[in-house]
């Protein structure tokens, strides 16, 4: 969490200088796939823990993405699933992973509003359905 | 010297088990001299002395071919018909089994023993051990009560040890009948105490001698099954007891267990305190039967308190949606009452796998028998040391409790309660819908993705299967669980939880069971399959075909064992080196699996893979209208990987 938060403080700071994305999105398209990045963020970035939409701070400049990157090394916690892995220069360059930032970046994020998917009403009209007669 | 019937010599002949057995069926060649070819890739090199050879009555032995010696006087009211009567007793529904020659007295018994054959129980063909016992596990979780299985002494014991340790591992009731035939079989496939193969990791096992005994060790098996610390316990049953004549020999009558729960002091202390409180909390945990979730429901309404569920990871909890179940109107909570879950001021908790510890005589120290503490996952938490905790079954504590409760209760605390209760059904209610609402934000991203959502995947079901009565029997944490916010868990047998130690292999054998379960109650089981634990065992779906069992199979196909991946991955990253070749190894492309191929193959209507989210509605409307009417389905759903 401390990791987070201070990535946080740099990703506001970044913000005011921050850089045009400088990697090619179609080969990092590859690349994210082959470095396995969809197995914690899913295919395109938004499942489990979404990189678009991002609000952790990783994603909002190129220098804390790569610095994200490269600042984990030597941990193994109890479970890995749960963890992100760590990407140092000898795994993966700093090409590549400007690369795969500017996939994330490309990447649509386009969420239908909760009122026009049907399922979706209709389970909140049915939540909200059991506390009619409930005196409040 | 010929047969006097078919005229063939039988010098020359080998029975067809033994000719199709490879190497013996080579080996038989050679010795007979009649196939060139087989003498071809028998025949010993020339520098080497010939061997003497396996006689023909051996080699058809050791692959199985032999034929039981014969009966000198059948039996006309066989042992085995006696073992069946008292599995009748005791209600088994099912016994599943891959067959076996060591229990076939028995199963011919199952099938043609009394005027209804073949139920009660009903004999399910599973196509491995392995699949026979989860399928007894998933049974079990949905009906708080064991079903039977039927296994081959020692292979077939063999074969269902993993199942069997998770089912352990879970505590769940089953009844293994292990058959031994030591004296007209295969020397290699018997032994003297076939139950210490599972020892460790099962409640109770017995190896009767006698007739009797045999039907008092069946009895003491259920009996062992149910009873707190509940989990597999094993009989060993000999084929000569099967095959004996019972002559005047009666079943005797069942006694069932008495279950102890906490002192009748005790349950008035706890009552008490109920009463006394002005804002109770009662803390469930799993509990054993649907009985006991009555009972539960049924304390929480009468002393008004809000209360916590595992029901959307275990069997057997309250029910999610109950207007107790919730945060409640006030989170200050001034006494806690903890159900075979960590309470605060007393948690009643049963003994749970710590009695079982000497059975490890081998001393392997498997998790859980070595050393208890708190599991990552699972249906027990150790209690917090500042507890109350008094070391009972909590089902069988409730009666009694209720019972004091009544005895206390006066109108003005039942108006309070009323009051009370009241509050709580309306906080509740509104934390419901704020947490839905929240949920359902969050997982709006990616609906229209391809591969598929894990969230629309549950969204979408959940519209089909709400006014339905369901079982979801697969874990699902590996497809991100999101039944646990969306669905609405209120019935016992909602969601079975997990695989009891992570095995992979028992989803589609659990959700087999759970769909015996389910097939004569008018219910549906909806198994949620992840890909690499079907390419395990996937027999069990010709069995869902063959007993026409109403079990919705919709593959989280993501091509991988995902978190084994990961693992991988997360190595690469820490030796910094080879992050792109985590999936070697850890993934299932090159070529991909066809499950709908696979389905069709065993028998079950299949349709997929479906990657387009705008076709997967339509799927799974033809999925659940076929498992409404009986039929297994199979749905190859490409998805996100979690």
């Amino acid at each position: 969490m401390k990791i987070l938060r201070l990535l946080l403080i740099l990703g506001l700071i970044h913000q005011v200088y921050a850089q045009d994305v400088s990697g090619d999105a179609q080969k990092g398209k590859q690349d994210y796939y082959d470095f396995g990045c969809y197995g914690c963020h899913g295919y395109s970035a938004k499942y489990r823990v979404p990189l678009v939409g991002d609000t952790s701070g990783v994603m909002s400049s190129e220098s804390v993405f790569l610095t994200y990157l490269r600042l984990r090394s030597e941990q193994n916690p109890i479970n890995p699933a749960n963890r992100m892995p760590n990407y140092g220069e000898s795994s993966l360059s700093d090409e590549q992973a400007l690369d795969i930032y500017a996939y994330i970046k490309s990447i649509d994020d386009d969420p239908p509003e909760l009122d026009g998917v049907a399922v979706m009403t209709d389970m909140l009209d049915a939540a909200k359905a059991r506390g009619d007669g409930i005196e409040k | 010297m010929p047969d006097s019937k078919s005229g063939k010599d039988k010098s020359a002949e080998i029975s067809r088990r033994a000719f199709l057995g490879t190497s013996a069926g080579a080996a038989a060649a050679s010795l007979l001299g009649k196939s060139d070819t087989a003498e071809a890739q028998t025949a010993p090199p020339a520098s080497r002395p010939a061997l003497p050879g396996q006689s023909a009555a051996a080699a058809d032995r050791d692959v199985g071919g032999a034929t039981p010696p014969p009966v000198t006087r059948a039996a006309q009211r066989p042992g085995s018909d006696l073992m069946v009567q008292v599995l009748r007793d005791l209600e088994i529904e099912y016994i599943a089994a891959n067959p076996a020659a060591s229990f076939e007295g028995l199963q011919e018994s199952i099938v043609n023993y009394g005027d209804t054959p073949n139920k009660m129980p009903e004999f399910v063909t599973a196509l491995h051990e392995e699949s026979s016992v989860d399928m007894a596990h998933g049974y079990a979780k949905s009906e708080g009560r064991p079903m039977a299985v039927l296994l081959h002494g020692t292979l077939g014991l063999m074969h269902s040890s993993m199942a069997i340790y998770q089912a352990y591992q879970y505590q769940i009731p089953i009844v293994l009948i292990a058959g031994r035939d030591d004296t007209n079989f295969l020397r290699s496939q018997s032994a003297d105490d076939i139950a210490g193969i599972v020892r460790s990791f099962t409640k109770w096992d017995a190896h009767p001698k006698t007739l009797p005994e045999a039907l008092d060790a069946i009895q003491e098996c259920y009996r062992q099954a149910i009873t707190p610390p509940r989990g597999p316990a094993i009989v060993v049953l000999d084929t000569e007891l099967q095959k004996e004549e019972a002559g005047e020999l009666q079943v005797p009558a069942f006694v069932p267990p008495q279950i102890t729960g906490i002192s009748r002091d005790e349950a008035k202390a706890v009552a008490k305190a109920l009463v006394d409180a002005n804002n109770p909390r009662i803390a469930v945990g799993m509990l054993r039967t649907p009985k006991g979730v009555d009972d539960a429901v049924e304390l929480a309404q009468l002393v008004g308190a809000s209360t916590s569920t595992r029901a959307v990871i275990v069997p057997m909890s309250f029910p999610q949606r109950h207007p107790l179940c919730g945060p409640g109107a006030d989170t200050d909570y001034d006494y806690t009452l903890g159900l075979e879950t960590a309470g605060v001021q007393a948690a009643i908790i049963g003994l749970h796998r710590r009695s079982i510890e000497g059975r490890d005589e081998t001393g392997i120290g498997y998790g859980f028998v070595r050393k208890p503490r708190t599991p990552v996952w699972g249906p027990y938490a150790e209690p917090k040391p500042s507890e109350v905790n008094m070391s009972a079954d909590a089902e069988a504590s409730l009666p009694s409790i209720i019972e004091e409760v009544k005895k206390l209760q006066n109108a003005a605390h039942k108006s309070a309660v009323a009051s009370r209760s009241k509050r709580h059904a309306a906080a509740n209610n509104k934390a419901a819908v704020a947490s839905l609402e929240k949920a359902l934000e969050e997982r709006r991203r990616g609906w229209n993705d391809s591969p598929i959502s894990l969230a629309r995947l549950y969204i979408d079901l959940w519209s089909l299967i709400k006014d339905e009565d369901w079982c979801l029997a697969s874990p699902t944490q590996f497809s991100s669980g999101h039944n646990r916010v969306l669905w609405d868990h209120n019935k016992p047998y909602s969601h079975l939880g997990m695989h009891g130690a992570g095995g992979i292999g028992y989803c589609i054998g659990a959700s087999t069971g759970a769909a015996l379960a389910a097939k004569e109650r008018d219910r549906i089981v909806i198994n949620i399959q992840c890909d690499g634990d079907l390419n395990m065992v996937p027999g069990s779906l010709w069995t869902a075909a063959h007993h026409r069992l109403p079990m919705l199979v919709i593959m989280h196909n993501n091509r991988a064992y995902h978190q084994e991946m990961m693992y991988a991955q997360f190595m690469a990253g820490v030796r910094g080196r080879g992050g792109d070749r985590a999936h070697i190894g850890t993934t299932l492309r090159d070529p991909f699996i066809s499950y709908a191929k696979m389905g069709e193959a065993y028998g079950v209507e299949s349709e997929g893979p479906i990657s387009d989210p705008a076709k997967l509605m339509a799927a799974l409307e033809r999925g659940v209208n076929a498992v409404k009417e009986g039929r297994p389905y199979l749905i190859d759903v490409l998805t996100q990987p979690r």
